[in-house]
């Protein structure tokens, strides 16, 4: 039995997830550090809500969501012609939701270290708003950027649950590492679990080894 | 000239502190507001600058309408520059990048004069996060002016600093904003700092403004000698066979008009000639009716009374000053063009 498949698929949902999750993050995480709003601690919440619940509670919803026959799953399906569930989409899908805290923690941290002196020291030397943002908040919070998307990434490599609850385990499209693992050992072929393993273990040691890296080293070898 | 910010205006916090300001502030020298913490000093300024916004009432600056109640300009084009207390620099930024940020956003190509006025050419390579206290508010001042700013705004610039730093950045502010020619609005509570840069004081408490305070306390004098890191000046009128000389830190060059501060506590006025005392400065000075008010005559430059005693006009008095803020003023003349 070939790993390779598996593999792919993991590192393009990984990738696509993270792509999909800064983009989120960003405007997410600046909102969450300097609104002032009193829903904020609701909205922290939510946000916060996949590091708490069992990834099996999650997936369950997410399922009923993607069903055909649920609103939002019978949107999917008119626009698209396909279901959400079992399909690469509902993967996507379902690891942006899971490994949203990562992404948005490390930037709402981030833009919160950012002193307002700054960001109203730009202003008032001829920034606008967006200008501001991108020329100071966005630059002073990089650190945070990175760590969110090496995390966002990290933890949907090893994800497992969620997607055995929605993704079903169907060979290239949906069964992903952790997914041919657990099928691995079900039918004890050892062989390939120890070699999926291995990656996954050496991949997850040498991302959180660059992360660990650079935030030792300071923001100013970055840029 | 002739050009007044103009306001008046309330601002109600949620914690139950109220401001309600209204005043015109001349657009020329150093205007100080001073008043105790938490009397509205730093909301007031950030209102005006801009970064705050009042509930109602109107800020006018020369022809500029800032804030009405149909009107608000937000502070990327009200040309404010503004040095806040912590500095706010851009640490990802370089010094010199720092300098160039609000330069480039005003198409400003030319500040070597303020890199000059500032000693700021050795810093420009430097990273943020490696400079000293002082450094870091000599950069944002730098910065600040840099901009090409209709007004600068400082809020309790040395704050935070020790004693020694104080007296050592004064200078530097008073010089700059010479050099800038820019009208300042200056917020602190200092009392030292009231004495070397203010032109002008307004007293404020609990959210509102209490008023012009005299704060004229001061001779001018110009530079004789300078050798090292002090200077000699002479107060400006004095004859020849009287000592009215001190000795400085060199913040002016020979030939150059430097001003000498005093806080009236640190003023003491005698009957008779005090004779060798600590006093750094003491001369000669007579009672001279101004416009009906009491004032003191030092070879021609007037001064307010350091206090409100009775004195008879026309007498003959001794000044002594034991406590002197320097500050250099504009090199060609002593008094304020935009």
């Amino acid at each position: 039995m070939t790993v390779w498949p598996a593999i792919w698929l993991t590192l393009k949902l990984a990738a696509l997830t993270t792509a999909i999750l800064m983009a989120i993050a960003l405007p997410l995480g600046w909102w969450l550090a300097t609104t002032k709003a009193r829903t904020r601690p609701l909205f922290e919440a939510i946000t916060a809500l996949p590091l708490v619940l069992p990834p099996t509670v999650l997936g369950f919803y997410l399922l009923i969501l993607m069903r055909p026959d649920a609103p939002f799953g019978g949107l999917w399906v008119s626009v698209t012609g396909q279901t959400l569930a079992f399909s690469f989409s509902g993967l996507v899908l379902a690891s942006v939701i899971y490994s949203l805290p990562f992404a948005v923690q490390p930037m709402q941290t981030a833009f919160a270290a950012v002193p307002s002196s700054a960001m109203e020291a730009a202003r008032t030397l001829g920034a606008s708003p967006r200008d501001a943002f991108l020329t100071v908040a966005l630059p002073m919070a990089r650190r945070g950027f990175l760590t969110g998307a090496v995390l966002s990434f990290a933890h949907t490599v090893g994800e497992f649950g969620v997607i055995l609850m929605v993704g079903g385990n169907i060979p290239g499209r949906t069964r992903v590492i952790s997914i041919e693992i657990f099928n691995a050992v079900e039918t004890l072929d050892y062989a390939t679990a120890h070699v999926l393993s291995a990656w996954l273990l050496v991949m997850s040691l040498a991302v959180l080894t660059v992360v660990y890296f650079f935030n030792r080293q300071g923001g100013a070898r970055l840029g | 000239m002739g050009d007044e910010l103009v306001f008046d205006v309330r601002l109600a916090r949620r914690d139950g502190f109220a401001l309600e300001v209204k005043a015109a502030f001349p657009l020329a020298g150093i205007t100080v507001i001073s008043g105790p913490s938490g009397c509205g000093k730093t909301t007031l300024l950030r209102g005006l600058a801009g970064l705050e916004r009042f509930d109602a009432g109107t800020v006018r600056f020369g022809d500029a309408t800032w804030q009405s109640d149909r009107q608000w300009t937000p502070p990327e084009t009200r040309r404010v520059g503004f040095v806040f207390q912590d500095a706010g620099l851009f640490p990802h930024l370089s010094v010199a990048d720092n300098l160039a940020y609000g330069a480039r956003r005003r198409d400003v190509t030319q500040y070597g004069a303020i890199v000059e006025a500032l000693d700021l050419g050795d810093l420009l390579p430097r990273a943020v996060p490696g400079l000293s206290g002082g450094e870091m508010r000599r950069v944002a001042l730098g910065r600040a002016l840099a901009s090409d700013p209709a007004v600068l705004f400082l809020d309790e610039p040395l704050s935070g600093l020790d004693h020694a730093r104080k007296e050592e950045l004064m200078p530097y502010i008073g010089r700059a904003v010479a050099e800038a020619r820019v009208p300042a609005v200056y917020v602190t509570h200092s009392r030292a700092e009231v004495a070397a840069l203010g032109d002008r004081v307004m007293g404020m408490e609990a959210g509102r403004l209490t008023g012009w305070a005299a704060a004229s306390h001061w001779l001018m004098a110009r530079v004789t000698h300078a050798s090292g890191s002090t200077i000699r000046a002479e107060v400006i009128g004095a004859p020849n066979e009287i000592e009215a000389g001190v000795s400085l830190p060199r913040i002016a060059e020979v030939g150059e008009t430097v001003r000498l501060g005093f806080r009236a506590e640190a003023m003491m006025l005698s009957v008779a000639e005090p004779g060798r005392s600590d006093a750094l400065l003491q001369v000669p000075a007579l009672i001279a009716d101004v416009d009906g008010r009491p004032k003191l005559d030092v070879f021609g430059q007037i001064m307010d009374l350091p206090r409100g005693g009775p004195h008879a006009i026309g007498a003959q008095v001794w000044l002594s000053v034991l406590e002197i803020s320097p500050r250099p003023e504009a090199s060609d003349s002593a008094d304020s063009r935009r």
